[in-house]
């Protein structure tokens, strides 16, 4: 049985300070066991200025058991799978607990994302890279960031969408709507 | 006929007895509302008792009008006025105890003299012409329930005041606490069984006792140690080795040692399951918090530790004598 309530409860918590903390959660349908973490690339580092999603599905056993997550968003990192976006960290493992939330956990993945364990590699070849070409890592990871975890702002994004022939404040809530996913927001302009 | 005492089986409608009935069956004769065990001196109610407390078969309560009456206002003049209160009334009662040609002299210790249990509870509708005697202000629970000439009495109502209500502030203080799994409050949760906390012993976070029971018996997923995670304060991570019930949450260490205590001896007091009246086997030996103890009602002596030739402390293991006397050879 999931604890419904809880998750709810952990989602009004986690809209409270999404401006101060930069990190969001929303259900991706009304059955909340599926959802999709926003978190920014932490400044410093070259994940900087990126926005990366995580896909969150709650477990039965939840808070007993650690929520899954990975990320949908492609991610040049040691501990995280450059292919299926699978995230190695101790917190969605064995050092779970459920006193911790979805909101923390997704803050120990961006530390994670700032400080990476490379003798605990989730992906050897990025964990080799990191090791042995440092400066090589940086710059695949940075072009990553740039090309996967930066979309474009909402702004040229509705401008993109009106150029095809749709009302603006039509375009702006289909974006809204889907998240800020310029061809899902396109899938639906078409569907009506 | 008029002067007998009407049945109290006859006014519920079950007397026997009919009209051979000793007892009078006409409800316009009085009811008889002395206490037999006050004349006996063992009444265990007290003041609360509904029967009234005099020493003779007085039909009627002392009236008003013939009395002078204590002031409400002036608890400290109590006795005074009750001195005033009792030479009038001496008077009165002898005359009953005349007419009812029971010439018997009688003394009314203060002590004896009940005091108005309406005031005693909250509130006197007669106010200051109530015809018994108030009681003095606890300065707890604001009620005129003091009896002026029982000290022991006031001790103790003084002592289970003060207790009630700290009792009250601990719960109050507690309403507010949340699990910290559930993020719900402890005691504000849907069925009176889940309104329990879980006390930790070697932390102070708080849990609803079904959280951290939940998360305690999760199977360990692999790779996770069960004392480092499972046994773990969710939040601190310090090991604790059992979870202590209750329904309120304490502010000092002392009331939670006592909450610890009374839990530990109230399952001291039940008998363990597994040692089974010295039938079975308890897995948890000399530290189980349950009792063993033998059909014969002695004790389990526990002597299964001692220490070992390099120090260590070593435990036996179980041995039966019948195992001891197979192996021998004779």
């Amino acid at each position: 049985m999931i604890d419904f309530s809880r998750v709810q409860k952990e989602l009004q918590d986690c809209d409270k300070d999404k401006d101060a903390s930069g990190i969001r959660v929303c259900p991706k349908s009304d059955s909340l066991t599926r959802l999709t973490g926003t978190i920014p690339g932490p400044i410093g580092t070259p994940y900087e200025g990126g926005t990366f999603q995580i896909d969150i599905t709650i477990p039965d056993g939840y808070p007993f058991e650690p929520p899954k997550m990975q990320f949908s968003t492609k991610v040049w990192h040691p501990n995280i799978s450059s292919q299926s976006g699978a995230i190695c960290l101790d917190v969605l493992k064995d050092q779970w607990s459920p006193a911790l939330t979805l909101k923390t956990a997704l803050v120990s993945i961006q530390a994670l994302l700032s400080a990476p364990e490379p003798k605990d590699p989730q992906d050897a070849v990025v964990a080799e890279q990191y090791m042995k070409n440092y400066q090589v890592f940086v710059s695949t990871a940075r072009y990553w960031t740039e090309t996967f975890a930066k979309n474009s702002s909402l702004d040229e994004k509705v401008k993109r969408l009106v150029e095809m022939g749709f009302g603006d404040a039509q375009v702006r809530t289909a974006l809204e709507s889907s998240g800020g996913d310029e061809n899902v927001a396109l899938e639906k302009l078409c569907s009506g | 006929m008029s002067d007998r005492i009407l049945c109290k089986f006859f006014v519920h409608g079950s007397c026997l007895k009919g009209e051979n009935c000793e007892y009078s069956h006409d409800c316009k004769d009085p009811a008889n509302n002395v206490c037999t065990f006050y004349q006996k001196g063992i009444c265990l109610y007290g003041s609360r008792c509904r029967y009234e407390h005099s020493r003779t078969s007085l039909p009627q309560s002392l009236s008003p009008s013939n009395v002078p009456l204590p002031s409400d206002s002036q608890p400290q003049s109590l006795s005074a006025a009750y001195n005033s209160l009792l030479t009038p009334s001496l008077n009165h009662l002898q005359q009953k105890g005349d007419d009812n040609n029971d010439g018997e002299k009688y003394y009314i210790d203060p002590r004896d003299y009940p005091i108005c249990s309406f005031a005693a509870a909250g509130d006197c509708p007669r106010g200051s012409q109530c015809p018994h005697m108030h009681g003095d202000v606890c300065s707890t629970c604001g009620k005129k329930c003091l009896h002026p000439f029982r000290p022991e009495e006031r001790e103790e109502h003084t002592k289970e005041c003060e207790k009630k209500q700290k009792q009250m502030e601990a719960l109050k203080k507690s309403q507010e606490i949340e699990c910290s799994v559930c993020l719900d409050r402890v005691l504000s949760k849907a069925t009176p069984g889940e309104r329990k906390f879980g006390l930790l012993t070697e932390c102070d976070h708080p849990f609803c006792i079904q959280c951290i029971r939940n998360w305690r018996s999760s199977a360990p997923v692999s790779g996770m140690d069960v004392n480092s995670t499972l046994r773990a304060c969710p939040i601190c991570r310090k090991l604790s080795y059992f979870v202590v019930p209750s329904v309120v949450w304490y502010s000092t260490p002392e009331d939670k040692k006592e909450i610890i205590d009374v839990y530990k001896a109230k399952l001291r007091s039940i008998d363990c399951k597994h040692f089974n009246f010295g039938n079975g086997n308890c897995p948890f030996g000399g530290s189980c918090f349950y009792k063993h103890a033998y059909s014969d009602g002695h004790l389990e002596e526990v002597v299964l530790r001692h220490l070992g030739s390099q120090g260590e402390t070593l435990i036996a293991d179980t041995l039966r004598l019948s195992e001891f006397l197979g192996g021998l050879q004779m």
